[in-house]
């Protein structure tokens, strides 16, 4: 026993040091996008701000403003303990939950997003992703099973539904399948069965069909989706939007047009491109190159967490880690998707490159609370290291 | 974790997408679809340009006196590229309030706009307030602004206007040559015949604009270049004497006619009035170098009224042929004015009348002559226009009383001598020689080459059963006879000569046989005065055989008459003033007979007279040709060669006196 613990002290002190570090990997990727992000929105609006007589460094500015914050989040987060985070889950769900309702009760318009802040526009719905993910982990992570009770299951969904609901009346569709999207890896990891599953996607269906049948889902909802389907017959306007970020995205080619020479981004032929549509100007700019490079940055991103969670200390940091990497993964795809025209329009922003504070800071967060599971990771077995 | 397979799957899950990402972006980057260029596609997206009208050129009489020039103007555009389907509903209701303009008409021109994705014209010439109200209110007229569009100004209004023609939209042919529908170009008269002198070149914007068309950066414009001056040989204050004197007499031939005047109408329409004065044609035509120094017809039209292009009812309020230059448009029966031709070929070829053995020698006069040798075998009589025997005349008694009959005896000495000969048409000849039955190149379009009737002609009518050959000739071995001669050498039967052909043919007889082409226009210049193009004068023939004993002869009996009091315009020019005896010409009646036929097939001839004068100033030594000529309007004494005079008078630095009709005669 003494010679036990005498050996057991130094390895625990060894595996704590190691525990404590951070995922250099990860790390790399978040930085090396903000940073591209940051390029690339400067890229974006200089021409059009110069032309509006403003500073050409206005918006890139404030971007940088939103990524010392983010990376101040990401440092918090991935510091946080994860048993103290499990505790704060419920007050972080129902804070958010108060948020979402407060932005339908303050704004009076057919889009109610935002919340002002001063001269920044706070939007709920991006934190509100997170504390889903906080409280599906914690629900799902009651389970002592292999497999899920058709009771957590059951909590699961109503702990997304309501949220959902909330969201659905800003209406903001693309947060929704977000929602949708995480929930379902987390059952999924969480371990349901396939008549879980199965009944799930029942559900789904029938739910979506009475949306349609009770007319809640908005026409702009419809055209975008129809627009996706055929760009071109509809230019001027939904379609336009496409078709213009396809055009640019293919002009391209596979090595770009150089950094700042995008002519289409430049000259917003394609709408929103510094926020929503980033990827076109990637795309134009750098080529088919730059744009691989971006997905592979954030495919490390999502291997790190992956990792992460299936080396987390807990069930509840495991899908606390999958939570997040579904979330990621989805923005990424649903967004690069709509600029080559494989999703349709829903308003995503992509991480860390899109300009915008909310969604940037909710993210940094994200992947922090992703790190913390790594840097906190169960400690290799004792005996392989003896 | 507890199922290690399940993380696993996510996994596989997320690579999936990432790699689904990764291959469209390989489709659309690296191998786009066949004919999908979007390299270009995206250059054409940003780059767009808009033409800027350039000035139409000016045109200038001889005096640098503007005739036809532009004045800044602003219209409103709409740039079709630069307006959504989303917003065309609501613009093309603020158009039709702006305008005043039917909704389907402003929606025809946006949505055309919108196809082609240019500019199209809303309205033109804006008044100042509307130019306040649009950019006052431009958020509203999505795609519509305001550019300079130079507008047409004919400062001489209906002066001049034959020659200065008008312009208006392309039609299909001009868009077939290139031009864009939205171009102006020339439709009539010099306008038409130097349209690409007077177009100049249109200036291009190029600029660069966004997904919402608003314009980043001008990236480079090239400047409108004016069209080039025209700068005409005519003298407007001329042409103003001109114009006044024909309106003159044909108010006064029209009163004439009817105590109240008349309106010829229209033969379209049913109520034309066949024996009304219809128009009066004239020109001033250099002798020596061809330079027209004043033309036209009247009624004719203010240009302007085509600027802002013209609604139908007031293109129908247009009289008959308003239009129409007929001073190179208008065919007519020279009638006894082609007497000079004959003059001068019976003095040249030495063909005495039948019955004296020289040109100088007299003959009588007869009221009638009556030969059967010259048609169908059938007696054939002539009549002399005074219908009694007019006392024995040698040619240039001939020439200033117009005796038919001395020529018909000229005439009949060439038939009995040369009758199927190559010397049968020597009086055709003489008359292409001089200028008539082909074009006389003048600058202008729509000129018409008259023409001369020979043989040959009428045997290929009767070949081709032309309608204009009487059917009945169709039975003889030859449709050409003798009587067809005898019509020629008074310039009737089917003889036709443009007014500019006879002012032409007089020019040659009278400077010694160089016919000039006629030209109005000298020199073109650009719009900074370096000169172009030159035009100058240029010799169409030299009458070789024209020699200057019988050009003096011809001159001393033109001037008779005037000056003799036989002279058949003597009358008209009793009040000319001073230098009379400077003043020649010749009278012509043309008589056309009328062949009508009601609905129960009774014929009707009614004979009408159109009436000519040719004066030549001064007769000594020619410089002006003056052809006047009054479409139905008498005879030549009595109406054309008073409506000479004051144009005559102002040649001749007289005052000007008002047009009183003259005696009649031919």
């Amino acid at each position: 026993m003494v010679l036990t613990a005498r050996r057991t002290e130094p390895v625990t002190l060894l595996q704590r040091e190691r525990a404590l570090r951070p995922d250099l990997g990860l790390i790399l990727a978040y930085l090396a996008l903000s940073g591209l992000g940051l390029v690339m929105i400067y890229s974006a609006s200089a021409p059009r701000l110069l032309a509006e007589g403003r500073s050409p460094t206005e918006a890139v500015r404030r971007q940088l403003l939103f990524v010392l914050i983010g990376i101040g989040a990401f440092i918090i987060a991935s510091l946080v303990e994860h048993r103290a985070l499990r505790r704060l889950t419920p007050l972080a769900y129902f804070i958010s939950l108060a948020t979402l309702i407060a932005v339908l009760v303050i704004n009076d318009g057919s889009v109610k997003r935002w919340i002002n802040i001063g001269r920044y526009q706070f939007q709920p719905s991006e934190m509100a992703k997170i504390a889903v993910i906080l409280a599906l982990a914690a629900i799902l992570a009651r389970s002592l099973d292999k497999t899920l009770r058709w009771q957590e299951m059951a909590q699961a969904v109503i702990l997304v539904l309501v949220p959902a609901a909330l969201i659905f009346r800003q209406p903001d569709l693309g947060t929704m399948l977000v929602f949708a999207f995480v929930a379902v890896v987390m059952v999924f990891s969480a371990g349901t069965t396939w008549r879980q599953f199965a009944f799930m996607g029942i559900a789904a269906v029938i739910a979506s069909v009475s949306l349609f049948q009770v007319g809640a889902i908005k026409e702009y909802q419809i055209s975008r989706i129809t627009a996706f389907l055929d760009p071109s017959a509809d230019l001027a306007d939904t379609g336009y939007n496409l078709a213009q970020s396809k055009i640019a995205i293919g002009s391209g080619g596979l090595f770009g047009r150089g950094l700042f020479q995008g002519q289409q981004t430049n000259l917003s032929f394609v709408p929103e491109q510094s926020t929503d549509f980033i990827f076109t100007a990637i795309g134009e700019q750098l080529g088919f190159i730059g744009a691989t490079v971006v997905i592979g940055l954030f495919a490390v991103i999502t291997w790190r967490l992956l990792v992460a969670a299936a080396n987390g200390r807990d069930r509840f940091s495991q899908l606390v880690a999958i939570g997040v990497a579904a979330m990621l993964v989805f923005h990424a795809f649903v967004n690069i998707g709509m600029t080559v025209r494989l999703t349709p329009v829903t308003g995503l922003p992509l991480p860390f490159l899109s300009a915008g504070g909310t969604a940037y800071v909710a993210m940094s967060v994200a992947i922090g609370l992703g790190h913390s599971v790594w840097m906190r990771r169960s400690p290799v077995p004792v005996d392989a290291d003896l | 974790m507890k199922s290690p397979w399940r993380l696993g799957a996510v996994g596989f899950l997320f690579l999936t997408m990432f790699g689904i990402l990764t291959l469209q972006l390989w489709r659309v980057q690296v191998v786009p679809a066949e004919g999908v260029d979007y390299a270009a596609e995206a250059l054409r997206n940003q780059i767009d340009w808009v033409y800027t009208p350039a000035p139409r050129g000016q045109i200038v009489d001889n005096a640098g006196r503007q005739l036809a020039g532009t004045r800044p103007a602003l219209a409103a555009v709409v740039d079709g590229s630069l307006v959504p389907e989303s917003a065309v509903e609501e613009l093309v209701s603020l158009l039709a309030a702006f305008t005043g303009l039917p909704a389907d008409e402003v929606e025809e021109i946006v949505s055309d706009a919108r196809d082609r994705g240019d500019r199209r014209e809303i309205l033109a010439d804006l008044p100042s307030e509307k130019v306040v109200y649009l950019a006052e209110h431009r958020e509203e007229f999505v795609g519509v602004s305001v550019i300079p569009v130079p507008q047409r100004t004919y400062p001489y209004s209906n002066l001049a206007s034959g020659v200065l023609g008008y312009i208006g939209r392309p039609d299909r042919v001009d868009i077939e040559e290139g031009a864009k529908p939205t171009d102006i170009v020339g439709k009539a008269g010099l306008e038409a015949q130097y349209d690409s002198e007077l177009q100049g070149t249109e200036g291009q914007i190029k600029f660069r604009v966004d997904a919402l068309g608003s314009v980043l950066e001008v990236m480079g414009e090239e400047f409108p270049e004016p069209g080039n001056t025209l700068i005409l040989e005519l003298d407007i204050e001329l042409q103003g004497v001109l114009e006044n004197a024909l309106r003159e007499g044909l108010d006064l031939a029209r009163t004439e006619y009817n105590e109240d005047g008349c309106e010829p109408g229209s033969e379209d329409d049913g109520n034309e009035d066949k024996g009304c004065p219809v128009r009066a044609v004239g020109l001033v035509l250099n002798v020596n170098d061809g330079g027209v120094l004043a033309m036209g017809s009247v009624p004719n039209f203010d240009p302007s009224i085509f600027v802002a292009g013209l609604d139908q009812a007031s293109f129908d309020a247009l009289p008959e042929g308003a239009l129409i230059n007929f001073a190179v448009t208008g065919q007519y029966a020279p009638a006894s004015t082609f007497k000079a031709l004959t003059y001068v070929m019976a003095m040249e070829e030495g063909i005495a009348p039948e019955g004296a053995d020289s040109v100088e020698d007299e003959i009588l006069c007869a009221g009638r002559l009556a030969r059967a040798e010259l048609g169908d075998g059938s007696q054939q009589v002539f009549q002399n226009w005074t219908r009694q025997d007019d006392g024995f005349q040698d040619i240039h008694d001939a020439l200033m009383r117009s005796c038919n009959t001395y020529f018909w005896e000229v005439t009949w000495a060439l038939w009995d001598q040369y009758k199927g000969t190559e010397q049968e048409s020597l009086l055709q000849d003489w008359a292409r020689d001089v200028g008539f039955g082909e074009k006389t190149s003048i600058d202008l379009p729509t000129e018409r080459k008259g023409l001369v009737p020979d043989r040959e002609l009428f045997e290929t009518w009767a070949a081709d059963r032309d309608p204009r050959l009487d059917p009945s000739r169709l039975e003889f071995a030859s449709p050409w006879f003798g009587g067809d001669l005898f019509q020629a050498a008074v310039g009737q039967g089917s003889m036709l000569s443009t007014p500019v052909q006879l002012a032409t043919a007089y020019a040659t007889v009278v400077n010694g046989g160089t016919v000039w082409q006629p030209r109005l226009v000298d020199e073109i210049r650009t719009e900074d005065g370096e000169l172009v193009t030159e035009n100058p004068p240029t010799v169409l023939n030299v009458v070789e055989n024209l020699s200057a004993s019988t050009v003096r002869a011809l001159r001393n009996d033109l001037s008779r008459v005037v000056n003799d009091p036989r002279g058949t315009a003597h009358s008209a020019f009793v009040d000319f003033g001073d230098n009379l005896d400077q003043v020649g010409g010749k009278t012509g009646t043309a008589e056309i007979i009328k062949r009508r036929e009601d609905a129960d097939g009774n014929v009707t001839q009614e004979a009408v007279n159109t009436a000519l004068f040719v004066g030549v100033a001064p007769i000594d030594d020619p410089e002006w040709v003056v052809v006047v000529i009054i479409e139905r309007g008498g005879s030549g004494g009595g109406v054309a060669a008073p409506t000479a005079k004051p144009i005559l008078q102002y040649l001749l630095d007289q005052p000007v006196t008002a047009v009183s009709l003259g005696e009649e005669a031919d």
